[in-house]
């Protein structure tokens, strides 16, 4: 009996293993490679409420290719800290992600950024333009699908200000109330590049070092003391200029797209948004220049898959993929083609974001020594709020942080 | 005379108190400050991060509403429950730890006994976060940083070393006499049954302050989280979800959420206290006294 039962199994066994066998030479003839994506965006791109953008773009990339059985595995980072995480481990970390492009060399340092080459590099290269492409290229390689600029500009209120006057800071501080981020180094140098400062001469020649000495800068910062101690003139820190013109106390402020959707909330019809105004110094008219950068599609050197990597990043910075961001996200696309359609071309945020991007901004330098120019300047807003730099001593307060921005500090 | 004397003595006794209670209600409402800033901040009506007025203007619940309601973008619920379930498992495993190791070298005698508490006293030293990066490398090649292992990760973390920190306990049990572990011998205890039924009813401050470090060490604990969850959103604690609430995308829409968040997590917390107080204070003294 025991022995019958014995058989019985074995058969069962070698049966099942026959069955089994057969079922996996027979899915390897018929379907696809298996592959697996690991993919990270902002949790904004995931959730429900604001349309699973991520997932959409990914499931119809799926579709079209049929070739290959991808399971997506979705992550949290957002462009900001995507670097740092992907950094500390880039064998454990998406396939695909976004990172911002200040981030460039912490990600190339770590080895964990994929060069982008061939047809892949042209059609990138043909549908942005040069501004946004030199944003993501180093030492000659482009590492990564551009899919948005990343600047700041000006919100205004349309019922203080005319369309005139938001073209000058001079004029609308004698209209209204203007608030600006004078004690943060991602702001302030704005007023220092309209007067011929520069840093690292075009942005990437590290040898040539920052330049916000001489006769122009102390100019500048003498027009900073007076600004600052304007009446109509507020420091916006740590979200009073977004308070201020909660209560119509301020009607101007200085930031970026990430608060558009607050703002139009506070301000309604009367939101008027402009590329940066110029200021007046000494009679004459010098532009403002902000910060620019943009934010892109990465696409990891470690990843097991990279021809579906790569691709699947082209596609998430391709222009459906973009027009879906913006009419989800309010991302404001930046593939030409697409800007230059209608419907997108007439908003105002596009507008305003697009030419301070292309006409009042600086490519923000991501070269090493960049990082010893924040602290100086935000010392600097900080010394004219404090009352520490005045007219007197003006000259020297530039000339010391000149000097603290070309030096690392120790040596 | 005498009588003046006395009534001297007195009025300079009660302006030494008045002096002294003024200073310490002042110190009081200096301490207090931001408690009561994070409190009213937490039911502001008013949005953003950013007000004129210390006092706030109109109270709301809504705060409260939308951190357990507005799930899509920063999950508090979820990350209330991971936090929760890490805190108590972490605080049942490292105090079982703890406690053991503790008898372990009060009442036994053994070869390694001296060379292990030189070793704790040395390792003790070197704050935590220092071994972060090789934790983390371990963890992930031993396959538990995806996923629901992330959890097992964090509860590993957080109880792993607590047998290193067994001093302020150890000291307590060193003040139970040996006399009543040699009575329960002769009677025929065993060293699991001395430990159950007779030094841990003794050491109840202690057991108590025990559990009390060993729970608030997860619940509040940022580094170790942030290095082990990564991009894992739905592994979030409480601690890297409040940090997010304040990225310059949410800040606007999120500060009086993250002050009601904070409220809430310190709930938990000033419960254990509140109920365990007096324990918390003995547990620094000695078990039998006289």
């Amino acid at each position: 009996m025991r022995k019958k039962l014995l058989c019985m199994l074995t058969a069962l066994l070698a049966l099942a293993l026959v069955l089994t066998g057969c079922g996996s030479t027979e899915g390897a003839q018929g379907s696809a490679e298996k592959v697996r994506l690991m993919v990270w965006s902002p949790s904004e791109d995931q959730s429900k409420d604001s349309g699973e953008w991520l997932q959409t773009c990914c499931e119809q990339f799926a579709q079209l290719h049929p070739e290959w059985d991808i399971t997506f595995v979705y992550g949290v980072a957002d462009e900001a800290t995507a670097a740092s995480t992907v950094s500390q481990d880039p064998s454990a970390s998406a396939d695909v992600f976004l990172f911002a492009n200040d981030t460039l060399t912490t990600l190339t340092d770590a080895g964990a950024l994929a060069k982008i080459g061939g047809k892949y590099a042209d059609e990138i290269l043909a549908t942005n333009s040069a501004a946004l492409t030199d944003s993501l290229t180093l030492d000659d390689y482009l590492y990564g699908v551009p899919f948005t600029t990343n600047t700041w500009f000006m919100y205004y209120d349309k019922s203080v200000f005319s369309e005139e006057d938001v073209k000058n800071l001079d004029t609308m501080l004698e209209k209204g109330v203007v608030s600006f981020p004078f004690t943060n180094s991602w702001y302030l140098p704005a007023f220092y590049f309209g007067n011929g400062c520069t840093l690292f001469g075009d942005g990437t020649q590290e040898e040539l070092g920052a330049d916000f000495g001489g006769e122009n800068a102390v100019e500048v910062t003498n027009y900073l003391i007076d600004l600052y101690n304007n009446p109509n003139f507020v420091v916006d820190a740590d979200g009073s200029g977004m308070a201020g013109l909660r209560d119509g106390s301020i009607n101007a402020i200085f930031t970026g797209s990430w608060d558009a959707a607050s703002i139009q909330e506070i301000l309604g019809d009367n939101m008027g948004v402009a590329a940066l105004p110029t200021y007046t110094l000494n009679g004459e008219q010098k532009q403002m220049y902000a910060y620019a950068g943009s934010k892109a599609i990465g696409v990891n050197s470690h990843s097991k898959y990279m021809v579906q990597a790569i691709q699947l990043a082209i596609y998430l910075g391709s222009a459906e993929a973009q027009q879906l961001h913006y009419e989800l996200r309010n991302v404001i696309p930046c593939n030409t083609e697409l800007l230059a359609d209608p419907a997108i071309a007439g908003d105002e945020l596009v507008a305003a974001q697009n030419d301070t991007f292309d006409s009042t901004s600086v490519l923000q330098p991501f070269v090493a020594s960049m990082n010893n120019c924040w602290t100086p300047v935000e010392n600097l807003g900080k010394g004219i709020r404090n009352g520490t730099i005045t007219h007197e001593n003006a000259a020297e307060q530039t000339a010391a942080m000149n000097d603290a921005m070309n030096s690392n500090g120790i040596s | 005379m005498s009588s003046e004397k006395k009534t001297s003595a007195k009025r300079i006794q009660t302006r030494t108190n008045i002096l002294v209670h003024l200073i310490l209600a002042i110190l009081a409402v200096i301490w207090l400050f931001p408690v009561v800033w994070v409190v009213l901040t937490s039911f502001r009506a008013e949005k953003g991060s950013y007000v004129s007025s210390f006092l706030t203007k109109s109270f709301t619940l809504d705060n409260y509403i939308k951190l357990f309601t507005d799930t899509s973008i920063l999950n508090f619920p979820q990350m209330f429950l991971n936090t929760l379930f890490i805190a108590i498992c972490s605080c049942v495993l490292s105090a079982f730890f703890l406690l053991s190791a503790s008898y372990c070298l009060s009442r036994l005698r053994f070869k390694l006994r001296k060379p292990y508490m030189n070793m704790a006293m040395i390792l003790g030293l070197f704050p935590g976060f220092m071994s972060m990066v090789a934790v983390y490398f371990i963890l992930k090649a031993v396959g538990l940083t995806e996923g629901n292992n992330v959890r097992f990760a964090l509860i590993l973390c957080y109880s792993g070393g607590a047998a290193l920190g067994f001093q302020i306990t150890k000291g307590f049990f060193d003040t139970i006499p040996m006399a009543l572990d040699e009575a329960a011998l002769l009677d025929g205890c065993t060293r699991w049954q001395i430990f159950t039924k007779i030094t841990l009813p003794l050491s109840k401050p202690i057991v108590i302050y025990t559990i009390l470090t060993s729970f608030i060490g997860p619940w509040v604990d940022f580094i170790f989280a942030k290095v082990i969850c990564r991009a894992n959103s739905d592994q979030y604690t409480v601690a890297i979800g409040l940090w997010r609430m304040l990225e310059k995308e949410y800040i606007d829409n999120w500060y009086t959420s993250f002050a009601a968040g904070a409220v809430l997590i310190s709930i938990p917390i000033a419960i254990l206290f509140l109920k365990l107080q007096k324990y918390y204070v003995n547990g620094m003294a000695g078990a039998v006294k006289g």
